[in-house]
């Protein structure tokens, strides 16, 4: 072909591309002298010079897919499966990862992060489907570290810049009781423990809103409160033969794992339901405790809407009101005194509606930093610097100690 | 201009004699005042003044600074506006300029107090005395405008005062009302929203970054030798860990000469700071220098006193705020002007970092707190 040089044997300009078992030769179709033969990478010989490209400096990365591409593919596509998702979440999830693979730093990324990066494709494509999957769940799949998962998650949003939405709960609710084990009789688990997942459901899911409506979700791990949740609605179906089942058995029985805050939600969420229930006419009068309320869940979830306003002041409101209005007025206690009245005996007054870390006590109270004048420009006494330095016959000293240090360790371990 | 965050700055001209001044109490009218009383007062002020020598002189009478005339004929026809415009510069405490007055000349910014008109007006009195004994010709337009300014916004309930005026910082000083002066609005000045909105919540410092090179090569095992408060372990990082117990910090110093020193809690106290382990390296012998001291992130912390509904808040601030309870409990909130990362808890308490001036941190929580009141209420 014209323009693409001289033959070095005779001079022709006739140099053909010709392919020699998928080699391709530069031939001159004169003599038959092979100019040039293929080489693995792209050269510059096509521009007249005969320099060697290095591949990551070739657009072969873009044109080809390269191993630990495909091996991520692979694995994109092996975990959806394992997953049982829809076939729809598969290609999103590829394209992710594909994506994602462009970028400089992600090809250059340890093997590790490679692997990471699979399950956080998949839990973004699951989040934008509203499908309830939990990077717990990754990171006991891929075998990861929860720090390195959401390191290489953190970064893989912001460098697509994805919209991720939120972890949906009422999706989540569902798929966990469900994995209970506790929807039909086995040798594990007793007859009376049996339930019906319908009902399960749905007054877990109650227990569950009321739970956000009051602060507990906001902050917190959301499986921990639905551990709590489920717990409270399997005891309140049948709480005669269920009372004295504990949390930990339950999830023993059921065959799921027991989140470690499961225990504290679930005081929490006793403690909500105790103020509720205080403010039930005829609970008030049955004294409730932390085990005897479980028998009135029922009831409780029934009202909650109009329990939570009465048996909760908002704190926000209350300081406003506070406020505006001269102390000692109007606390909003009228309603629930009047309430009182009808059964001849006050309830508590309405605790504030706060998050429990803004409820307990500050463990101590930071003192104000004291006012510094510092102009930054002032003079550094010579005493205050020496205070700093050793005396040279305390270096001498710690040269010496130092020195016997060295000496035991080496003759602690000998070479 | 307004913000006078730097000692070294000049004074405003009549402020500091003026703060330093006890408020006499003092009628409304000149007319009531006695002769002996003037003169008392002109003592008790002058002695003030001589204490102050160190001070840059006040600016120079061709604005030829309060004539009191003027302000007294003022004040005859307005005799129960308590007036009170002290020509002082508002100083803004720590160097905060929530209320950025930059735009304004000097006399228009000026402090809040309760003391009686008469008082300030003796004080300028007296001032304008004493700086020039010359001509006593009113020169109402300056001092007019400035008076008149001065009263509708500056009425904000926090007076900040810098700290380290420390001559300044009398409790006896009261705020004077600031009514409208009927002379008032020459220029419209923009109104004071931002301080009112924060509820006088400040940001904390907490820390602050800063890297400083002492352009000279050195020897840490040297360094590690000589000085006591140092630690250097080469095969788990490459730089000496030198603490000073005054202001309470850590610097990294590194072979090139390079330095970084953390933990202080106010921009002055980190330049001391790294002042003082350059002085420690000094006198270990090497020619260290302190150039291109620089600060390179500050934390500040604080307090809305309000749960916040996180869940809420990420929904319609999606593209600012990334909130995972599964990883951490906080909603993280990149705000894009300024350039902060706020760290926003259930709990009410706000983080703020990424700043490198004091501004950021204090522009950031007034961007951020109008968005958390409005999820105040669930």
């Amino acid at each position: 072909m014209p323009g693409r040089g001289r033959c070095p044997d005779c001079g022709s300009t006739e140099l053909v591309e010709d392919s020699h078992y998928s080699q391709s030769q530069l031939v001159c179709s004169d003599c038959g002298c092979v100019v040039t033969e293929g080489v693995l990478t792209t050269t510059f010989s096509d521009e007249g010079n005969l320099r060697e490209v290095t591949y990551s400096r070739s657009t072969g990365e873009n044109e080809q897919v390269s191993r630990s591409q495909q091996r991520g593919l692979r694995r994109v596509r092996d975990l959806c499966r394992v997953l049982q998702l829809p076939p729809t979440f598969e290609d999103t999830a590829v394209a992710y990862y594909q994506q994602a693979y462009r970028h400089a730093g992600i090809r250059a990324a340890r093997l590790q992060k490679k692997e990471v990066l699979v399950g956080c494709c998949v839990l973004i494509t699951c989040r934008q489907h509203n499908w309830p999957l939990t990077m717990g769940a990754i990171c006991t799949l891929l075998y990861a570290d929860l720090d390195v998962f959401s390191s290489t998650y953190m970064q893989i949003v912001k460098l697509l810049e994805l919209d991720v939405p939120s972890l949906c709960l009422a999706e989540l609710v569902k798929t966990y009781c469900s994995s209970f084990k506790l929807f039909q009789a086995s040798p594990s688990v007793p007859a009376k423990y049996v339930e019906d997942k319908e009902k399960m459901l749905s007054r877990t899911l109650q227990l569950v809103e009321l739970a956000s409506e009051t602060w507990l979700v906001t902050g917190r791990h959301p499986l921990p409160v639905i551990t709590a949740a489920t717990f409270l609605a399997w005891q309140s179906l049948q709480p005669a033969y269920r009372l004295s089942c504990s949390l930990a058995r339950f999830c023993k029985l059921a065959n799921v794992d027991l989140p470690y805050p499961a225990s504290s939600r679930l005081q929490e969420l006793l403690a909500v339901l105790l103020r509720m229930a205080e403010h039930l006419a005829w609970l008030r009068v049955l004294r409730l405790d932390k085990r005897s309320v479980v028998k009135h869940i029922g009831d409780l979830l029934q009202h909650r809407h109009s329990l939570v306003r009465s048996a909760f002041r908002d704190a926000a409101a209350e300081v406003e009101t506070l406020e505006k209005e001269p102390p000692g007025q109007g606390e909003g206690e009228v309603g629930n005194n009047s309430l009182g009245l009808l059964q001849g005996k006050r309830p508590a007054s309405p605790a504030l509606l706060l998050p429990p870390c803004m409820l307990k006590p500050p463990k101590r109270t930071c003192p104000a930093p004291p006012v510094s004048t510092v102009s930054g420009d002032e003079d550094i006494s010579d005493s205050e610097i020496e205070q700093y330095l050793r005396t040279p016959q305390e270096v001498r000293d710690f040269q010496r100690a130092q020195a016997a240090r060295q000496a035991a360790t080496s003759v602690a371990n000998p070479p | 201009m307004a913000s006078v965050s730097r000692p070294e700055r000049a004074p405003r001209p009549l402020a500091p004699c003026l703060t330093r001044y006890p408020p006499p109490p003092s009628p409304l009218t000149v007319g009531f005042l006695s002769m002996e009383e003037e003169e008392t007062y002109l003592e008790l002020y002058l002695n003030q003044c001589a204490a102050q020598d160190g001070l840059a002189p006040p600016r120079s009478p061709p604005f030829s600074p309060v004539v009191p005339y003027d302000m007294y004929i003022l004040n005859a026809t307005n005799p129960e506006t308590a007036f009170n415009s002290n020509p002082e510069i508002k100083e803004t405490s720590d160097g905060f300029s929530s209320v950025d007055l930059s735009f304004l000349p000097d006399e228009l910014t000026q402090e809040d107090k309760d003391q009686p008109v008469m008082g300030s007006k003796h004080e300028t009195e007296e001032n304008s005395e004493s700086q020039s004994r010359q001509s006593r010709l009113p020169s109402p337009s300056k001092q007019d405008i400035g008076l008149g300014l001065n009263s509708p916004s500056l009425s904000n309930p926090h007076s900040q005062r810098h700290p380290s005026d420390t001559d300044s910082v009398q409790a006896s000083l009261e705020k004077p009302d600031s009514n409208s002066l009927p002379l008032a609005s020459i220029t419209p000045m923009t109104p004071v929203t931002s301080v009112s909105e924060c509820c006088g919540i400040v940001p904390q410092l907490q820390n602050i970054v800063s890297t400083v090179n002492l352009a000279c090569k050195l020897d840490l095992k040297k360094i590690a030798l000589h000085a006591k408060n140092a630690e250097y372990n080469p095969k788990r990082f490459a730089a000496v860990i030198m603490r000073i117990r005054e202001p309470r910090t850590t610097a990294l110093i590194f072979s090139s000469g390079k330095m970084v020193c953390t933990g202080a809690r106010s921009e002055e106290q980190s330049r001391l700071a790294a002042r003082k382990y350059a002085r420690v390296v000094q006198k270990l012998g090497f020619p260290a220098r302190f150039l291109d001291f620089k600060i390179q992130n500050m934390v500040g912390s604080c307090d809305v006193k309000f749960p916040i509904r996180l869940e809420g808040l990420v929904l319609t601030h999606q593209q600012f705020s990334s909130y995972e309870p599964e990883l951490f409990p906080g909603l993280i909130y990149r705000m894009v002007k300024p350039r902060i990362v706020l760290l926003i808890f259930v709990s009410g308490k706000v983080v703020l970092t990424g700043a490198k001036e004091r501004s950021e941190i204090c522009e950031a929580f007034e961007n951020i707190y109008p968005i958390l009141k409005g999820f105040k209420k669930a």
